[in-house]
Parts: structure tokens; C-alpha cells; sequence
């Protein structure tokens, strides 16, 4: 996983323990690729918001990632980000309606966030760069690490927010005062992503022995 | 549609012939209509388990608002505006076999039809709904009022219940469904940002307001409670806390005043409307005891 170049770039299709771990350290999307930074801000005030915007995705990443490794051969290679596109939304149409229909219960905790995803950068991101050229295995284990690294993003910033601005975890209160409220709004996001991206760009950095690395922070692909 | 395009695996693409763009739009159309066919058969086998389970929440909702025992009785009341936009129609259900009934008033207040739905009456799709009303009844009077209301939210629209206590005071509000944002709009339909509109009289209605302050914590500390705590008990702890704040605004979620102000201004319209409707439609649903209740509100 310390590989200073993106594993798309090699030929051969490395190992699920590879792809996993390039998900959530090497290639983490929020931390490492600064993608979907939008809905990283809006949702993680609290810690149980974050992990369930993070199983939506991971669920709609593999499914999607397969779907297009399965099919890529079949697909037109000039209208391809528009079919990439109708595969998320069939996909979130389905899980939202699945979920409202046999478990209402879970369907008015996580139906929100479902239905946030349609437009998640960081989903097409992976269909464009990996799964549309690489077989179904290292394409699931892909999806699987970038939805575990989505999720993991999440429940960390989540957790430092919440202990920050609210002063409690999961919900409990840890602290009689809020420390920091700054740190539950809007503003307080962008700054917890910045500081905890310096953090990962430093363990990063120290992993591949000092080196600078070019990944993350490359803040230009701020999409939704 | 001659340029050259690269491929995601980097090879380039000869200029287009005409057969390549037939190609391209079968290839999209046959996405579009797999697509349609999976997702309108995963419609088909779930529409119906989804429809029930709505329908459960809201008679929970309805009973838990008002404080209902599991069989209370719960009269549910269908409002529409005519396609003419001249009149308002009311449909109650009928007793037992019987068929429901249907009330119109015209928009100056005036009974303009009062009888049986017949089967030549128009069909809901036809009327522009309203929302429904339900009224708890118990030995004859109404101890109890639903009404459901609608407001432009944030980003699309919110649906909710506004109960009302047999005093015409606001029993609970509760949102049924919404699309705001986690974390910032969707908090107003938690128990403790609905729980501030609970106890206010309706004579305070009309002045209900959003203020962008911040809570105060020992508030906000007593509306978290409030689930977790038997209802007597809260009242004993925290009600002279509720009183110091039955006069004061709605406290604004921090981050969504849009939303916050969205349900209050739809809260305050909902009873406002629902009002002026069961002064004119309630001595014919449940007698001339059935408007006792309004008498002596301003």
C-alpha cells in the first residue's frame, strides 16, 4: 500500500489486502483523493450520522463497482459517464425503495442518506478509474476498500466533531459544557477535514520514509 | 463529431461513423430500458409493503400524539379543494358497510351539499388534496385533533401532523416525512425541536415565531428529557421551565433556520386553517357539542 503512485496506474491487478488498505490509508477518498468533501462537512456533526451516511455508500460503491465491471464490455465507450451514472441511481433507487418497503424501521433512521448519494463524486470517481478497467474480483475488493475508507473518514471526523462541538460521543454526553461549538457548524467541518488531512498527509509521509507525497489535499476536485 | 475521444484504458478513437452513432444510441437506450424494468419491478414488489408500513407510522403517530389507547376510536376526515378552486370538500367514512359521507362548503362558509358519496362523485385524483384531519372521539365529543399539513422545506417538500388537545391546545407536532439535510435541516424532526411547540394555547398560535437566539441549555437539557421521562414527572421537574418558555419563539436549529422556519410558519398555517374549517364542519360531524370547545377561544 506504500506505492507513491496510484494503483490504477499498474498493469497487473493487485491483491484484496492491497486494495483494501489503499482504500482506507493510501487512497482514503476524503483524506487522501478530497473527494464528496460536501457531504463529509454537512452530515458528520455527530458520530452516528457519519456511519450511516458511510454504510450507504460503502453498499452503493460495491454495488455499482460491479455492476460496471461485470457489464463494461457492453458499455459504449463514448457515453460512458451517463451509463456510470443511470447504474448509481438504479442502484440508490433501489436499496431506498427495498428499505421503505421490508424495513421501515432502519428505512427512517438511514432514508436520508441514501438518498443523498446519487451524486457522490467519489462513486463515479472509482467506476471511471478502476472498475471500467479491471475484472469483477479486484474491482469488488476496490468498492469494498473505498467504502470502508468513505466510512472510516466519516467516523473519524464525526467523532472529532462531535467531542469538540457538542461535547459528547454517540450521543452521550462526555463533558457538562460544549467545548467547542464552532466545531459542530458548517465552518468547523472544512476546518476538522483540513487539520485531520494534515494529519494523514503527515503519517503518509513519514510511512514512505520522509518523501513528499502527491496525493490529498488536491482541493481542486471539491465535488458534491 | 469527427474529433478523436480517448478511451478510459487510453486508445484513440478513429472519427466517428454514422454506424457508430447508431451504436451509441442503442447502447444507451438499452441501458435506459434495462434500467426501467428493474427498477419498476423492484416498484411493483415492494410499492405495497412500503404503503402499509406508511400507514402504520401515521396511525401511530396519531395515536401516539393524542395520547390514544390501541382501539381508541379515530375518525379520519379527507379534505379537498375542487378543480374550480371554489369550494372545499369533506369526505368521512361511513359507519360499518355504510358508504361515507361527503360535505362541501363554498369558500364564503356556506353548506352547498351535505349527503352520501356517490359513486358519480369525483374521484380524489380529480380534487386537489388538502391533507386529512382526525378527530379522537370519546363518549361523543372530540377529545382530540390531527391535522396534517404541508410546507416547502429546504430542499423538498415536509409533511407533518399538528395535534391539538380537546382544549384546543398544541398536543405534539411530528414530521412524517422530509428530505433535509442530516445533521442540519432534519433535526426539526426530532423529539426535542418538536417538543417546543408543545402546550402552547391556540390563542398564542397566530404571534408563533422562529428566533435564530440560541437555546437555552437548561431547555434544551429539559426537551431532551422529555422522551426518556414519565409525563407527569417531566411536569413536576420542568414545568415552571416550560412556562418561562410557552411565551418565547421557537428556538431556530443552529445552522437550519431555513427549516426550522419552514414547519413553524406550515405548524402555524395548518391550525390556523384547520381552525376556521372545524368551526364550520365540526357541529355536523359530531353534533352541535362537537364546537363546544371553540367557544372560548379568541
Amino acid at each position: 500500500m506504500s506505492t507513491s503512485q496510484p494503483i490504477t496506474l499498474i498493469d497487473r491487478p493487485p491483491s484484496a489486502k492491497t486494495l483494501l488498505m489503499n482504500g482506507i490509508f493510501g487512497e482514503n477518498p476524503v483524506f487522501r483523493l478530497a473527494l464528496s468533501l460536501c457531504p463529509a462537512v454537512a452530515v458528520t456533526t455527530t458520530v452516528l450520522n457519519g456511519l450511516m451516511l458511510g454504510v450507504a455508500v460503502l453498499l452503493v460503491q460495491v454495488l455499482s463497482s460491479v455492476t460496471v465491471a461485470l457489464t463494461r464490455r457492453g458499455i459504449h465507450p463514448r457515453v460512458r459517464i451517463p451509463v456510470y451514472t443511470i447504474i448509481i441511481a438504479v442502484w440508490v433507487s433501489a436499496i431506498d425503495m427495498v428499505l421503505a418497503g421490508f424495513f421501515p424501521a432502519l428505512y427512517a433512521q438511514v432514508g436520508l442518506y441514501v438518498k443523498l448519494i446519487v451524486a457522490f463524486a467519489i462513486i463515479i470517481s472509482r467506476l471511471e478509474v478502476f472498475a471500467s478497467r479491471m475484472p469483477l474480483i479486484p474491482t469488488f475488493w476496490d468498492g469494498l476498500g473505498m467504502g470502508l475508507g468513505f466510512l472510516f473518514a466519516l467516523l473519524v471526523i464525526g467523532t472529532f466533531r462531535e467531542i469538540l462541538g457538542s461535547g459528547s460521543i454517540l450521543g452521550h454526553m462526555i463533558t457538562p459544557e460544549k467545548p467547542l461549538l464552532f466545531f459542530a457548524l458548517p465552518a468547523g467541518g472544512f476546518f476538522s477535514i483540513g487539520l485531520l488531512m494534515a494529519f494523514f498527509n503527515a503519517v503518509e509521509r513519514w510511512r514512505n520514509g520522509g518523501k513528499a507525497s502527491a496525493a490529498g489535499g488536491g482541493g481542486s476536485h471539491g465535488h458534491a | 463529431m469527427s474529433e478523436t475521444v480517448k478511451t478510459p484504458a487510453g486508445a484513440t478513437l478513429a472519427p466517428m461513423p454514422a454506424s457508430e452513432l447508431w451504436r451509441i444510441i442503442l447502447s444507451m437506450t438499452v441501458t435506459c430500458a434495462l434500467s426501467a424494468v428493474v427498477l419498476g419491478g423492484i416498484y411493483i414488489a415492494t410499492e405495497r409493503y412500503a404503503e402499509e408500513a406508511r400507514v402504520r407510522g401515521e396511525r401511530r403517530a396519531v395515536t401516539e400524539l393524542l395520547n390514544l389507547s390501541e382501539d381508541a376510536k379515530v375518525l379520519e376526515i379527507r379534505q379537498y379543494l375542487t378543480p374550480a378552486r371554489d369550494a372545499v370538500v369533506y369526505r368521512l367514512p361511513g359507519e360499518g358497510t355504510a358508504g361515507g359521507r361527503e360535505l362541501v362548503f363554498a369558500l364564503d362558509g356556506t353548506l352547498t351539499r351535505e349527503g352520501m358519496l356517490s359513486a358519480a362523485a369525483p374521484t380524489p385524483r380529480d380534487l386537489h388534496s388538502l391533507g386529512r384531519i382526525f378527530v379522537a372521539m370519546k363518549d361523543g365529543a372530540p377529545a382530540g385533533f390531527v391535522a396534517e399539513g404541508e410546507t416547502r422545506g429546504y430542499k423538498n417538500r415536509i409533511r407533518f401532523f399538528v395535534a391539538l388537545t380537546g382544549d384546543w391546545t398544541i398536543a405534539g407536532v411530528r414530521v412524517v416525512e422530509h428530505e433535509e439535510d442530516p445533521g442540519l435541516g432534519a433535526e426539526v424532526a426530532t423529539g426535542w425541536f418538536q417538543g417546543q411547540y408543545v402546550g402552547r394555547p391556540i390563542g398564542a398560535v397566530p404571534r408563533l415565531d422562529v428566533t435564530r437566539d440560541p437555546m437555552p441549555e437548561d431547555w434544551r437539557a429539559a426537551l431532551r428529557a422529555r422522551a426518556r421521562t414519565d409525563a407527569s414527572a417531566w411536569t413536576t421537574k420542568y414545568g415552571p421551565l416550560e412556562a418561562r418558555e410557552s411565551e418565547k419563539p421557537i428556538y431556530a436549529v443552529t445552522g437550519a433556520t431555513i427549516s426550522s422556519r419552514a414547519l413553524t410558519d406550515g405548524v402555524r398555517a395548518t391550525i390556523l386553517h384547520f381552525r376556521r374549517r372545524w368551526e364550520l364542519l365540526g357541529p355536523h360531524v359530531t353534533g352541535p357539542a362537537g364546537s363546544a370547545g371553540l367557544e372560548g377561544t379568541p
